[in-house]
């Protein structure tokens, strides 16, 4: 690891420049979006609707965050209970997610049983049906279950998607046999195998399903399954603040997104440096 | 020893493995049974059946006339399919090429490294919903699209470039799909966060020793990037290309997936929506089986 640290002899400070030359080409284009988020946000309503728009605020104001809580605070149910509800759906279902997902993801890597590669195949080719083609149906199955109104309409669909077991299982596949074999003839069984060898050398790959899962029930209006007021959404609600009023309100719908943004960016800014500290630690070798 | 066998005879290896498999895998086997092939097969009916909502939903067998409707009456279905087929064949490379090159520049050693790798995954956490989504929001959408084009103004620059090198009226097959590329650099940079962040974890994971030894022996950057990197990495190219052709169809700004949706919302035409969700999951699928069976011929698997 020290090698790689060490700054390599043979890239000059060329080398170096270029590098930065092309990241700050490219960050530029991956910041823009979010400078403008940020702006937007701050501009008074005239300049929200001043055309050509503008991408740097002018006259910087706090009125439009201003404006938001006070509209929040006007909400049937008290807000906190959105907050919480989106809190809840998102860490019960990211957690659950993750454990089944890598459960099925470990086996379909390190074992061959019969129709396991049938199994995954399903799972890929099911990856690629549009979802939204989905709602009716799924929501026939939810009244069988009696789950309309049901947090669990929103959370157990979300334990089994399927683009989670597709990246962890490819990344499975890079952890060598070896290991799991020298944890066998130790005596080490299937679960304890899973549980202390397998899921600390993913740990990478499960911040990466978690950051996806984040994103998606972060973001969830549950508007199809959810009709009871007191279970509903932080996003559905803040669209609701945004909707309910006249065109005024896009100053508030700019703040509205910051206001959304900010937890999945810090979850990610969190990971991303606990990813490096994992790979540094773990380092799989033969 | 002895005692025991006489007890119970030793399962057998393929015994043991396929009682693991099938218990680690249930619990995503039924989730995945339930809420989405259930679902599917459900859709897959619609397509077949004249779907009416009264009184509860009553399906009526009318066998593919969806189908004939959505290829020969509906004025956007197939043009649209057609040209979001030719446009993936331009994303898709430049998406991987693109994600990996950022993903190798982003593995080297440099002040900063951190915040840059946030830096370039704020798009997937920017266009999922948060600001797409909020639909009523769309003037800010739209507002935003306009200041990337002022401030980026790239198409003006591959203009100008194109009118350099090349005479009016001459087309080179592989120049102008760099320029077509470049043109949409911006599309291709915000779709690569997750392709970055994939290809990043997969360089993390080579181990240090292995570039240790190979430069032992003395080999070049160049051939330790042939030689190492790009194989131990190359089962990740193959999931990048899936996981980009998938996003790229599934994308809701693509014109087939809102054709889909409209025709369900709008429309109310659930059979007709879901015959045409099946065709385009149908051709999805052969490409991405073509595409698939070609690359992993390539893959190195490193046991």
């Amino acid at each position: 690891m020290k090698l790689l640290k060490k700054r390599k002899p043979n890239r000059s400070r060329a080398g170096d420049f270029a590098v930065y030359i092309v990241l700050a080409l490219f960050g530029w284009f991956f910041v823009l979006p979010l400078i403008f988020a940020i702006n937007a946000s701050l501009k008074p309503l005239d300049e929200i609707f001043l055309f050509p728009p503008r991408l740097w605020v002018q006259k910087p104001t706090f009125d439009n965050f201003a404006d938001l809580f006070v509209l929040m605070g006007k909400t049937w149910v008290p807000f906190s209970r959105y907050i919480f509800n989106t809190v809840f759906i998102t860490v019960v279902g990211t957690l659950g997610h993750i454990w089944i997902a890598s459960m099925a993801a470990y086996v379909l890597s390190k074992y061959r049983f019969p129709g396991s590669r049938a199994f995954f195949a399903i799972v890929v080719t099911a990856l690629m049906f549009a979802p939204q083609v989905l709602n009716i149906p799924l929501y026939l199955v939810m009244t069988k279950l009696g789950w309309v109104d049901n947090v669990l309409a929103i959370i157990v669909p979300a334990f089994a998607m399927p683009m989670g077991l597709f990246l962890m299982k490819q990344f499975m596949e890079q952890i060598p046999d070896v290991l799991i074999e020298a944890a066998k003839v130790d005596g080490a069984k299937e679960a304890r195998i899973y549980f202390q060898i397998i899921m600390p050398l993913v740990k990478p790959a499960s911040l990466t399903l978690a950051i996806f899962s984040i994103i998606r029930l972060w973001n969830e209006r549950a508007s199809n399954f959810i009709y009871a007021e007191e279970l509903k959404t932080l996003p559905y609600a803040l669209q609701q603040i945004i909707s309910g009023g006249s065109i005024a309100r896009a100053g508030v719908g700019a703040a509205v997104s910051m206001f959304i943004m900010v937890f999945p960016l810090l979850f990610f800014i969190f990971a991303q440096s606990n990813v490096i500290e994992t790979m540094a630690s773990s380092g799989i070798k033969e | 020893m002895k005692k025991e066998k006489k007890h119970k005879k030793p399962k057998s290896m393929a015994y043991r493995n396929a009682v693991t498999g099938y218990l680690f895998t249930l619990p995503f086997i039924i989730g995945f049974i339930m809420f989405l092939l259930v679902p599917m097969f459900q859709s897959l009916r619609m397509a077949f059946s004249d779907v009416v909502f009264q009184d509860g939903i009553t399906y009526d067998f009318i066998g593919l006339d969806n189908f004939k409707y959505a290829f020969t009456v509906d004025p956007d279905f197939y043009p649209n399919m057609i040209a979001e087929l030719i446009q993936m064949a331009y994303s898709v490379p430049s998406i991987i090429i693109f994600s990996f090159f950022i993903a190798i520049v982003l593995n080297q050693q440099f002040k900063g490294r951190g915040l840059v790798r946030a830096i370039f995954f704020l798009p997937v956490i920017l266009s999922s919903g948060v600001l797409v989504g909020l639909e009523t929001n769309n003037s800010l959408m739209a507002g935003l699209k306009d200041v990337i084009a002022e401030t980026s103004n790239l198409t003006s620059i591959t203009d100008t470039v194109k009118k350099m090198i090349l005479p009016e009226g001459v087309t080179i097959g592989p120049i102008m799909y760099v320029f077509d590329a470049v043109d949409q650099v911006y599309d291709i940079a915000i779709a690569s966060g997750i392709q970055i962040i994939i290809f990043l974890s997969g360089l993390q994971t080579i181990s240090p020793s292995m570039f240790e030894a190979a430069k032992i022996e003395g080999a070049t950057a160049w051939e330790t990037f042939w030689k190492i990197t790009f194989p131990m990495i190359s089962s990740l190219i193959l999931v990048n290309v899936i996981y980009s052709i998938i996003d790229f169809f599934l994308k809701t700004d693509n014109e087939v997936m809102d054709l889909i949706k409209q025709t369900m919302v709008s429309k109310v035409e659930y059979g007709l929506s879901s015959a045409m969700a099946w065709t385009y999951f149908a051709v999805v699928a052969v490409i991405i089986g073509v595409v698939s069976a070609i690359i992993s011929k390539k893959v190195y698997y490193y046991e």
